[in-house]
């Protein structure tokens, strides 16, 4: 029993170890890498490129080509427009249209993608915002749905079912096809927004509503949506521009938009995106979408015309965190590292990373002789200690560590 | 004779047991009075909201509670045990020494396991009869690692005031202090879910963790 619990002692502080020692390292040894921040220029047709060395701001074009500061926001006068209007460099027109303000402004929409938007508890209580309510502002509902076995209506106050309420809404889905309960429901569920597009709603057939409150009424939309095709997120957005509703990732990573009104399903000319980790920002202007995929240690960048067709592509790469100095000396250190949080996860877990390589093997040897030196001078028999051996050799300083805060004097 | 040494280990902790039960019920109290005055100033379904949308966690006032009365326990039921050595008196009863280890160990942790039931049971009560039970489950779900960390810091105490030797007392202080705070991350509400059985484990295997130093002791480790 005495050795079981030694045993469970050892194990128990070898992950605190593995949790709290890499994350100590990094927080002492990391540097920052800025990734650069890339647009495609309509007046230049190429890809404009702010870059940090030295802690400084570097402006240049995909073709190296170096700008000043004012220069480089020429070249990009719509993301610029507000500063270009000040300085008096704004042209009048850019491939033929007049720079009217209304028009830039409506035109322009920034949306931003992280993993853990995806990978994150989900609240499973929406509000149902009316979409018609004749009022110039939203107004946020006294009551929240689910949509379970069927759909629910819960009134906050006193934590009530509204059945007239939940049957009413049940039936529309019914009536629609819908395949209890919903696999998927994704929107806005907040006021701050230009008008209420309702939800999103994937069902357990992997079909796809739009889910909606009129005047009090449901309103349920089933959309076409190939065969066979299953999405893993869907991001409600609300653009000046009101040219789709969403954005939808397939489980093949494809990237969809759903068009306004006629619900049309329309996937981006995009390769090689990961929802899983990367980062992914789409903005669009009057002439182009730029589409930016942010891995590790690359970004990738798509421009598409403004019919989503693609126009030109731009890759860049950096060292990985691994291979940088501090990274290498990482990976002499220690053969793993735990992490309880995930930089594309919104849950806690044992996230767990192995070294790449067998640096590390070097100071798990000096380690091993270490013990065996500190059992010698005990004068035990290094027999007894065995398995604290082979802890010391597999897990390095973490076990090292342990068998020594827990030693083991029970065979001395 | 284990009946008396169940007196025993009663009259070590029954006053502190009772305090930290009627503290923590108290913390519960004030917590959904709080919330109920939200909802009577700002209504029901803006209290739901900024819980499940903005992350406001109306029971984030609970976190440290089972950890305080985790380790209150450990110390009110171990620490008389090293004054003048009155553990070796256990030792020399015609009993097992590693069953009065464990009796005292099992009565400590039913103990505690009973307070935290309570607050736990309380809490799950009320949260069912504010909130939908999206919100409770996502609750529950965030208050289990923290019930956790109290019982994980009551098997550390027992460890650390039986350990005979302080250089070792401050090594094991320095384990526990790096191993209680898994338990204790920050995240969203129903973050934990992935994580919570192996907490679980985690913790069942440092429960019988006072064994270690007990047998120091008993060896006469100086």
């Amino acid at each position: 029993m005495k050795n079981i619990s030694r045993y469970n002692l050892i194990f128990v502080t070898i992950i605190a170890l593995s949790v709290i020692l890499p994350w100590m390292f990094w927080l002492s040894f990391e540097k920052p890498i800025s990734s650069p921040y890339v647009m495609y220029s309509c007046v230049d047709d190429c890809f404009m490129i702010r870059g940090y060395e030295n802690g400084t701001s570097v402006y240049s074009n995909e073709f190296g080509k170096t700008f000043t500061r004012e220069e480089f926001e020429q070249k990009l006068p719509l993301l610029n427009f507000r500063q270009l209007m000040i300085s008096k460099t704004l042209p009048d027109t850019i491939k033929g249209v007049e720079m009217d303000p209304h028009l830039v402004n409506s035109a322009g929409s920034f949306y931003r993608y992280k993993p853990e938007d995806k990978n994150s508890p989900k609240p499973g209580l929406y509000p149902m915002i009316e979409s018609k309510s004749g009022r110039a502002k939203l107004e946020m509902p006294k009551d929240f749905f689910r949509i379970a076995s069927r759909m629910e209506f819960i009134i906050a106050d006193g934590n009530k079912l509204d059945e007239q309420k939940s049957v009413l809404f049940t039936e529309a889905l019914q009536a629609k096809g819908f395949k209890f309960p919903a696999k998927m429901i994704e929107g806005l569920p907040t006021t701050r927004k230009s008008c209420d597009e309702g939800y999103f709603v994937v069902d357990n057939a992997d079909q796809l509503f739009q889910v909606k409150m009129v005047q009090g009424q449901p309103y349920v939309k089933w959309i076409d949506i190939p065969k066979g095709l299953t999405f893993k997120y869907i991001s409600c957005v609300d653009f000046r521009n009101k040219l789709y509703y969403c954005y939808l990732i397939g489980h093949d990573n494809s990237i969809f938009i759903i068009t306004q009104d006629d619900y049309e399903l329309e996937r981006l000319p995009i390769e090689g995106f990961n929802s899983e980790n990367q980062e992914l920002r789409i903005s669009s202007d009057l002439f182009n979408y730029n589409v930016i995929m942010l891995g590790e240690n690359f970004t990738k960048v798509v421009a598409l015309d403004d019919n989503r067709r693609k126009v030109a592509e731009y890759n860049q790469t950096w060292t990985k965190r691994a291979l940088r100095p501090e990274g290498k000396a990482f990976s002499f250190l220690f053969p793993a590292e735990i992490n309880l949080t995930d930089k594309y996860n919104s849950f806690i877990n044992f996230y767990f990373h192995p070294t790449k390589g067998f640096n590390w093997l070097i100071l798990h040897i000096i380690l091993l002789i270490s013990q065996f030196i500190i059992i010698r001078r005990r004068k035990a028999n290094p027999k007894n200690h065995v398995v604290d051996f082979g802890i010391v050799l597999i897990t390095g300083l973490f076990g090292f560590l342990a068998v020594n805060i827990f030693p083991n004097k029970f065979f001395d | 004779m284990l009946k008396s040494m169940i007196y025993k280990e009663w009259l070590k902790i029954r006053w502190f047991l009772i305090g930290a039960a009627v503290a923590g019920l108290l913390v519960i109290a004030y917590m959904y009075m709080n919330t109920q005055r939200s909802i009577t100033f700002g209504g029901a379904s803006s209290v739901w909201y900024n819980i499940m949308f903005l992350n406001r966690m109306f029971y984030k006032i609970l976190k440290y509670i089972p950890l305080l009365i985790g380790l209150g326990i450990g110390v009110a039921q171990y620490f008389p045990e090293t004054v003048n050595k009155r553990i070796k008196l256990t030792f020399h009863l015609p009993i097992l020494e590693n069953k009065a280890l464990l009796m005292m160990l099992g009565f400590g942790t039913a103990s505690l396991l009973a307070t935290y039931l309570l607050h736990f049971v309380v809490f799950w009560l009320l949260s069912s009869s504010y909130f939908g039970y999206e919100i409770t489950n996502a609750a529950l779900i965030t208050i289990t690692p923290w019930f956790l960390a109290g019982l994980a810091a009551y098997f550390f105490v027992a460890l650390i005031v039986l350990e005979p030797i302080w250089m070792y007392r401050i090594f094991y202080s320095f384990a526990a202090i790096a191993f209680v705070p898994l338990y204790l991350n920050s995240g969203m509400a129903g973050a934990y879910a992935p994580i919570n059985i192996q907490l679980v484990l985690l913790t069942l295997l440092i429960s019988v963790s006072m064994l270690f130093s007990a047998y120091r002791f008993r060896k006469g480790e100086m």
